[in-house]
């Protein structure tokens, strides 16, 4: 009896030592996800329970941190050497972070599954010749118009291009008094250039004063001076904008169809006037408004396979759609965009249940408008839009102003070489 | 009876706990922050090197930020704010005049000047921003002004571009520094003129100096101290403008300051030796300012 016991002890010992060294095997992928908690803990921890019942070799362990912190705990994680696996960045961080060498390519761990992300997305997270990042979600921006607004002007129906969003925009302003439109010009101008298609360097030069240029700008400040946008438009945020609108201050805007909940809450009159439209695409080919969220690997990080595993499956079709639901945003894969939830609304009559469908149906050709491996992007950044609001605003001509700020630019892009 | 060297341990030993901390959270970082100003920083690697020949010498972010624009036009705001400083401080000693009496009702004065102070500054500047804005409280109260004294008529409007227009937007956030600093000053004030004997005072009005006399020739000299101690923290505070400025106008229409361009430096373009450096040339400023006003308002021995 007492060897049997013994015995038997000793292989539970044993099978408990055996699986306990098993378990030390598996490879810890801690993953930072960007101001989620605690909105979005549920589908969070989900996510994460169930890629770890489908591994026997990777561990998740997700960790969320506050947007302000983040670029900061970054930094420091990766200047001390103790990193996480994975890191949620926005696309205009993943390019900073590329180009100071803090996050590594991940182009060859991708390769065999790159393709079930959107174009625009996969675009988003390429960073020179090298992919950085696995998609995750992201939002565009639809066109939100006041039908009555509309109607006392005359304006027939929903602007197809820039060029009719301002004119709808002036003839607003003329027959009704009130502003047409307010175009995000809060956070600079460099995303209205490339919207338009038109770059802002090119072989090392700036090139954003040429005649096209100056002519966008051009159309900026006539729409300023006849007060078509709001005098006080550089100074309008996310939050002015829905104010304005809610107040019927103006009669269009651009935002995410989270932007539209707010005027069905606080604004129930002007919520039942709304209109949704995709936002015209420019020259760029592409609506104005994305923002694209993603997955990179902090540069450091001992098993990279690993990270991209659990990035994998958390950009995976099934896993986007949990967290598209879950969060009023949108999948970055083109499978997970087809699905029925977000086609449902197109037929509605809730403008936000519409106004998703429309950005699903946009979202594909959707990027990121940003400008980024600049020298000086600080400088750089604000001389460009200090100008451009001078000429809007009408202190200086457009050519002048776009003159100014490219000296500027090519004497610091000279200075890096 | 103990001996002096056991006085010196205990006098240390009680200012162990502010030394140390001081110590962790402000000598060190003054420390590091000017041996950054002299290397570069990797934030990749997490490396500090000393700036060789190749990127410039030594000094390399000195001479860069002494041929930047931007940061010359940082400087020049910064330097500008300290208008600031004159007004807060004599409506500051002004006020503390006022409020100090035995009125009833005056601690609810008091009260109400400091509320500006303990308010949350990112609170208070969006408080701010909408009285400042185009369509805002101030251009509204100044429009009904106009309509009331007959300068504008009909469905004219006061249109100032407060926080908008370059000419005036840095006045605009000092008005809000103004505001928010004046109670502070005020309860300083408060207290060195409740350190004036009443009897001075008193032989003066026997005298028959008036009130205007009795300001200049008794009050202000007696409250000296504190006038150095109000105006050294408050040219120190205006040098370090930066918390106004991001809350009211984000550093646009020319309200950049220097401690906005050392944020941006580093925190923007991740370059923190030169953040580190444009921050001493900013120290070095407060201390020059400092030496002054010690000069004009200290005690001669």
């Amino acid at each position: 009896m007492k060897i049997k016991h013994s015995v038997l002890a000793g292989v539970a010992l044993f099978a408990a030592s055996i699986m306990s060294a098993q378990a030390a095997e598996k490879v810890k992928v801690e993953y930072w996800s960007n101001s989620l908690s605690p909105k979005f803990d549920a589908v969070m921890k989900d996510l994460t329970t169930k890629f770890n019942a489908s591994q026997n070799q990777v561990e998740a362990v997700w960790v969320d941190v506050a947007w302000d912190a983040f670029q900061a705990r970054v930094v420091t994680a990766v200047a001390s050497g103790k990193v996480p696996g994975l890191v949620n960045l926005p696309k205009p961080w993943m390019d900073e972070f590329a180009q100071k060498k803090m996050i590594v390519p991940v182009t060859k761990e991708v390769a065999s599954f790159k393709n079930v992300y959107t174009k625009g997305a996969l675009a988003d997270v390429t960073y020179g010749n090298e992919i950085y990042g696995l998609p995750w979600y992201q939002v565009t921006a639809v066109l939100f118009y006041n039908k009555d607004l509309f109607s006392k002007a005359g304006v027939k129906e929903a602007p197809k291009s820039l060029d009719q969003l301002l004119a709808a925009a002036k003839q607003v302003k003329e027959k009704t008094g009130v502003s047409g439109f307010a175009p995000k010009l809060n956070d600079g101008f460099a995303g209205w250039f490339l919207y338009d298609g038109l770059p802002l360097i090119k072989d090392n030069k700036a090139v954003f004063n040429s005649p096209a240029h100056v002519k966008l700008v051009e159309k900026f400040a006539a729409a300023y001076k006849d007060g078509s946008i709001p005098k006080d438009v550089f100074k309008m945020g996310f939050e002015e904008q829905i104010a304005a609108y809610n107040s019927g201050k103006i009669a269009m805007f651009a935002e995410g169809a989270h932007a539209l909940k707010r005027t069905q809450t606080d604004a129930k009159k002007i919520y039942e006037v709304t209109g949704v439209a995709g936002f015209p695409q420019g020259a760029g080919k592409t609506p104005f408004g994305g923002f694209l969220f993603l997955w990179s690997v902090p540069k450091g990080f001992k098993d990279v396979g690993a990270a991209v595993k659990l990035g994998q499956y958390l950009t995976s079709d099934e896993a986007q759609l949990a967290f598209a639901k879950a969060s009023s945003t949108f999948p970055s894969t083109n499978k997970a965009l087809d699905d029925a939830f977000f086609q449902a609304g197109a037929k509605s009559a809730d403008p936000v249940e519409q106004a998703t469908a429309v950005a699903a149906t946009n979202i594909k050709a959707s990027r990121t408008l940003t400008i980024s491996g600049l020298p000086d992007e600080a400088a750089m950044n604000k001389k460009l839009n200090d100008e451009v609001e001078a000429a809007v605003t009408g202190r200086k001509s457009a050519k002048e102003a776009l003159d100014a700020a490219a000296a500027l630019w090519n004497e610091k892009l000279a200075a890096k070489k | 009876m103990k001996n002096s060297s056991s006085y010196t341990t205990v006098a240390y030993l009680f200012l162990a706990p502010a030394l140390i901390l001081m110590g962790i959270f402000t000598f060190w970082p003054v420390g590091y922050n000017t041996y950054l100003a002299f290397h570069i920083y990797d934030i990749a690697e997490g490396t500090a090197r000393v700036a060789s020949a190749e990127d410039g010498g030594y000094f390399t972010h000195f001479k860069y930020i002494y041929g930047e624009d931007l940061f010359h036009q940082a400087l020049k705001n910064s330097l500008l704010y300290l208008l600031v400083v004159p007004c807060i401080q004599l409506a500051a000693l002004v006020m503390a005049k006022l409020v100090n009496n035995k009125l009833p009702g005056m601690t609810f004065f008091r009260a109400t000047y400091y509320i500006p102070v303990i308010t949350a500054i990112s609170v208070a500047g969006v408080a701010w921003a909408f009285v400042y804005k185009f369509d805002g409280m101030l251009n509204g109260f100044l429009t009904w002004i106009t309509h009331f004294v007959g300068i504008h008529s009909g469905f004219e409007k006061v249109e100032i571009d407060w926080i908008g227009n370059p000419d005036i937007a840095l006045y605009s956030v000092m008005v809000f520094t103004f505001w928010k600093g004046l109670g502070y000053y005020m309860v300083l004030y408060l207290a060195g003129l409740q350190a004036i004997p009443a009897e001075v005072e008193e032989a003066a009005i026997l005298d028959g100096a008036n009130a205007w006399d009795r300001f200049w020739k008794i009050t202000v000299p007696m409250v000296k101290p504190t006038i150095l101690l109000c105006t050294l923290l408050s040219t120190i505070a205006a040098m370090k403008a930066f918390q106004e400025v991001i809350v009211l106008t984000k550093g646009q229409s020319d309200t950049y300051t220097a401690l906005f361009y050392v944020y941006d430096q580093a925190f923007r373009n991740y370059n923190f030796g030169r953040a580190a450096a444009a921050g001493l040339v900013v120290t070095f400023f407060c201390m020059i300012l400092a030496v002054i006003q010690f000069r004009f308002f200290g005690e001669k021995k």
